[in-house]
């Protein structure tokens, strides 16, 4: 089985992000770029699916900066087998339309049996994407998936929702976007970082992939950033001290600001 | 009957000696597989602190089994040396029952030496049986004997050999006396003062009789140290028998010349001897081996380690894990790893194309891995290690059972990626936010806001070194930075420096994680990384002077950076209040009516030897200080050093709960602690037992700084 995992280089998830002023894209060189939390979990799903099946390769997928390749190379790390690096400047502002067009073209033809996500980044938080990348391909999407199953040509998936727990199949190829429940990533060990090494990571620009380039970047992409703020400052909160009133204190405020 | 005697002792000492000798070879060449490690340095001073615990017994007569045993161990020591003469004057007996060795056989001071020492040692090995014979396992409570374990028939067997031997050399002197009595020889006055009055009843035998009971009783005493000899070269597991050769060199190589135990910081990460530096990661060779997974990564001096264990059990009966019925004991561990080594000691000794040829089953056994549910032990034992340092404090042949330990935790987490998965989370944190809790880094000075003093924060005012004004860059620790009981110590430590006119900085967001717990773990790559980075920033910085309030970050700072090019002064924060105090600048004014016990955490205590400074500063700010039974060097750990603070604790009852219950029991109302772990895991302890009716009331666990900045303020 091949399986190909799409993987994001992010910005640390709890570093304080800012958008830069010219291009209104995120600031990626002030803060540290780590490998998207969730990825993990699909990463770790795909080497416990391969390791199940007693073979089988896992490619990780990622376009993204030159830097991006750090992000491939921590997945390799785990103990995928190769890498695929869609590097281009003319992709940088892609938003997810865009981003799920330059992945789909990337992934088109080259033979995966499942090309799984994680269900979303940490920074954008679209979780728009792993869908997106299904239907350009015309495949089938099993998105939120906590449990994994696969056997013969089907895969089969609790898929997480608001409303309970679902379990759905889909025929392969078919694409999986995971959920943090499904597993426990496993830390790289140093075996692992040392072999990491030497895996081939395959560069490809978007000429490569056939990607017309009228329809990524920041001026191909469906949705454009206008102007943005910071989000204001909290306001301090008013405080009540309880001098036998602090009910009705509270009981105005509330009618103050129309709750009551 | 003579010849016979004569040839029969001929022949079992050939044969006695020749598998002696060929059984030492065997250790020669086991511990020469062994990966090399430098233990030559200082060999005047190495040679001092050999002699000094060999004949002060200054590692056996430790509490708790305490002086009685050493002193009796000494004795036997000695005179199982010395008599050595009189088995040589046994064969020469066996010929002529009137042999004497030459110049000294009838000199009176060694016939003395003689004399004192063979009854000296029947009675000190008597005393040893009997406190083996007391103390063994009894079937209620096994666990509880330090002896649980250890190989009873063996110890018996070597000091019943003792007794006989003791009893033989006093009974030869005594027929010697009768004989020499019956002559009329002149030298019988002044050599027999302890056993001529036995030879007194004999006097009546024949000239003949006296020199057949002379021949048998040499020939009795040669067969019962044959015996002895041929029992330990079949058996070199017997370490309560080999200690008695290999002791004097497991001393002598031990990892500090001074004799210092191997606590504080953790030996390198070696390949092939030297020592490993991460950021030369691309010349590493792709198989290198990390830590130990064979018996054969172990260096010389481990090899030498897990032979010379006596199985005193005196490790045992200190271990936090072994006390709470854990699986881990570092008798138990040590005699795991010794019995293996000797069971593959074939295969280790082989060359790559021998070992092809060995027996399969052989080389099965060297296959076994060292860890695992079909290992020589099993993972809970390896993880359950707090690496409190008890047992090499204990130790009297100086075992360093963390190094090993560790070394084995390198392996499983860097090769084989077998460890507890909740040190993934531990891991993970550490690499990506810098500290175990997975906290952010922008949250380092949120203890300052909280302050109404001003602190100065590193780079704040554009400064790129430490000014010349400041006296100590203030290490805050993840601890000290995120966890509320340990923010409180921080802030604290912060108050009574800035009372005391101390000037000070913190490095806020540059700090980072020491790499402590990463290390503990066996994760040496993630604690190199750590490391490295906060090496490079004290550097740059040029940091001197720096106080710490967590005895983890002091032991990483003050210990284990030098092997990295950091260099510092580094102090606990209770040295530097107690150094404040005595100079006067802080006064307590208010001593506090309640009664405070301490609890020494290991890494403080055990690790840096600080034991007085927290005692005299609680001497300072409380009416009446009260010790635990187990206090300083023999303090029980809290159950949170090792990387354990992050792990489960599954396995036998809480290493927390019974410190905690230890200290409750003392009546003390304050618990003082100096380690924002030791805080956490005893502040759990007595919150436990106060769920319980009437149990622990109005009894607190507070940092030695908060009992000092009571006093200082009211």
């Amino acid at each position: 089985m091949k399986i190909a995992v799409c993987v994001k280089q992010v910005p640390d998830s709890w570093a304080e992000k800012k958008l830069r002023d010219g291009d209104s894209l995120l600031d990626r060189d002030s803060v540290e770029a780590v490998l998207n939390e969730l990825d993990e979990y699909a990463i770790e799903e795909a080497l416990q699916i391969t390791e199940a099946q007693g073979g089988g390769e896992v490619v990780i997928v990622t376009m993204g900066p030159e830097r991006a390749g750090e992000a491939v190379r921590k997945a390799l790390s785990m103990g995928a087998d190769s890498g695929i690096h869609l590097v281009d400047a003319g992709l940088a502002g892609s938003d997810a339309a865009a981003t799920s067009y330059a992945l789909a073209k990337l992934l088109e033809g080259r033979g995966f049996d499942l090309i799984m996500f994680g269900s979303e980044s940490t920074d954008a938080r679209m979780s728009v994407v792993p869908s997106m990348v299904a239907e350009r391909l015309g495949l089938p999407q099993l998105t939120f998936a906590n449990k994994v199953e696969v056997s013969g040509g089907t895969v089969t998936i609790d898929r997480v929702g608001d409303n309970g727990i679902e379990t759905i199949s889909a025929a392969t190829p078919a694409v999986l976007g995971m959920i943090e429940r499904s597993n426990e990533p496993r830390y790289p060990s140093f075996k692992g970082i040392m072999a990491a090494k030497k895996k081939p990571v395959e560069t490809v620009s978007a000429a490569d992939a056939g990607i017309d380039m009228s329809a990524v970047g920041s001026a191909g992409s469906w949705s454009q950033v206008n102007s943005f703020a910071a989000r204001p400052p909290k306001a301090a909160g008013v405080v009540v001290q309880d001098e036998g009133a602090g009910g009705v204190a509270i009981a105005e405020f509330l009618d103050a600001q129309k709750v009551l | 009957m003579d010849v016979l005697v004569m040839i029969v002792a001929a022949i079992v000492t050939v044969i006695a000696v020749g598998l002696f000798v060929r059984t030492v070879v065997g250790f020669v060449r086991q511990f020469r597989v062994g990966k090399s490690i430098n233990r030559t340095d200082k060999p005047a001073v190495r040679t001092l602190t050999l002699l000094k615990e060999v004949f002060l017994a200054t590692r056996l007569k430790q509490k708790p089994v305490g002086p009685i045993v050493a002193a009796s161990h000494l004795i036997v020591l000695i005179a199982f040396g010395v008599l050595f003469f009189t088995l040589v004057t046994a064969y020469g007996q066996l010929v002529n029952p009137d042999f004497a060795l030459p110049l000294i056989g009838h000199w009176p001071p060694f016939s003395y030496l003689i004399e004192i020492l063979s009854w000296l040692m029947v009675l000190a090995i008597l005393i040893l049986i009997g406190v083996r014979v007391t103390r063994r396992p009894n079937p209620q409570e096994p666990r509880k004997s330090r002896f649980f374990g250890s190989t009873m028939w063996q110890a018996y067997y070597v000091e019943i050999t003792i007794l006989a031997i003791g009893i033989f050399v006093i009974a030869l002197r005594a027929a010697e006396y009768a004989r020499g009595s019956v002559q009329g020889e002149e030298f019988i006055n002044s050599n027999f003062p302890l056993t001529g009055w036995i030879g007194q009843n004999w006097t009546g035998l024949s000239l003949e009789a006296l020199a057949t009971l002379i021949m048998l009783l040499a020939f009795g005493k040669i067969l019962v140290s044959m015996a002895w000899f041929v029992t330990v070269a079949m058996t070199p597991t017997m370490g309560v028998a080999w200690h008695r050769f290999l002791a004097f060199f497991n001393v002598w190589f031990q990892r500090n010349a001074n004799g210092k135990p191997a606590l504080g910081q953790l030996e390198p990460i070696r390949y092939d001897g030297v020592a490993l530096d991460f950021e030369k990661l691309d010349d590493f060779p792709d198989d290198i081996a990390l830590g130990v997974t064979a018996m054969t990564d172990f260096s010389w001096k481990a090899l030498l380690d897990f032979s010379t264990c006596t199985e005193c059990g005196r490790c045992q009966s200190q271990c936090p894990a072994w006390n709470t019925e854990k699986p881990l004991s570092p008798k138990l561990f040590t005699i795991a790893m010794r019995n293996h080594a000797h069971a593959i000691s074939p295969w280790m000794t082989a060359t790559e194309e021998e070992r092809a040829n060995l027996d399969p089953a052989l080389i099965e056994l060297a296959e076994k891995p060292l860890v695992g549910d079909d290992g020589v032990i099993a993972d809970d034992i390896l993880w359950s290690c707090t690496t409190c340092g008890a047992c090499v404090n204990q130790c009297p042949v100086d075992i360093a059972h963390i190094d090993h330990i560790v070394d084995i935790r390198r392996s499983q987490v860097l090769v084989q990626s077998e460890f507890p998965t909740e040190l993934n989370g531990l891991f993970k944190n550490v690499e990506n936010k810098g500290n175990p809790w997975g906290m952010n880094a922008s949250g380092r000075n949120d203890w300052i806001s909280e302050v109404d003093f001003d602190v100065k924060v590193f780079g704040m005012n554009g400064e790129d070194t430490i000014p010349e004004d400041i006296d100590y860059l203030f290490w805050v620790g993840c601890a000290g930075a995120y966890e509320d009981r340990a923010k409180r110590t921080t802030k604290n430590v912060a108050e009574l420096m800035n009372i005391a006119g101390v000037s000070f900085m913190v490095l806020g967001e540059g700090e980072t994680c020491t790499g402590d717990p990463a290390r503990r773990a066996g994760n040496e790559f993630l604690f190199q990384m750590q490391a490295a980075q906060n090496i490079e920033v004290l550097n740059e910085i040029k940091a001197t002077k720096i106080v710490v309030t967590c005895p983890h970050c002091l032991n990483a700072l003050k210990r284990e950076y030098p092997q990295l090019g950091g260099n510092y002064e580094v102090v606990h924060h209770t040295e530097l209040l107690n150094d404040l105090v005595k100079a006067g600048r802080l006064t307590p004014v208010n001593k506090i009516d309640q009664t405070v016990t301490y609890h020494d955490p290991c890494y403080l205590g055990r690790h840096n030897q600080v034991y007085n400074p927290p005692r005299e500063l609680i001497g300072a700010t409380a009416d009446s200080f009260v010790e635990m039974d187990r206090n300083r060097d023999k303090s029980f750990c809290c159950g949170a050093g090792g990387a354990r603070m992050w792990m489960e604790e599954k396995l036998g009852t809480r290493i927390n709960q019974t410190r905690g219950d230890e200290a409750i029991a003392t009546g003390a109302k304050r618990i003082a602690v100096g380690c924002p772990f030791c805080s956490v895991m005893l502040n759990d302890a007595v919150n436990t037992r106060q769920q319980e009716e009437g149990r622990a009331v109005g009894v607190e666990v507070v940092d030695v700084s908060t009992l000092l900045l009571n006093a200082a303020k009211s």
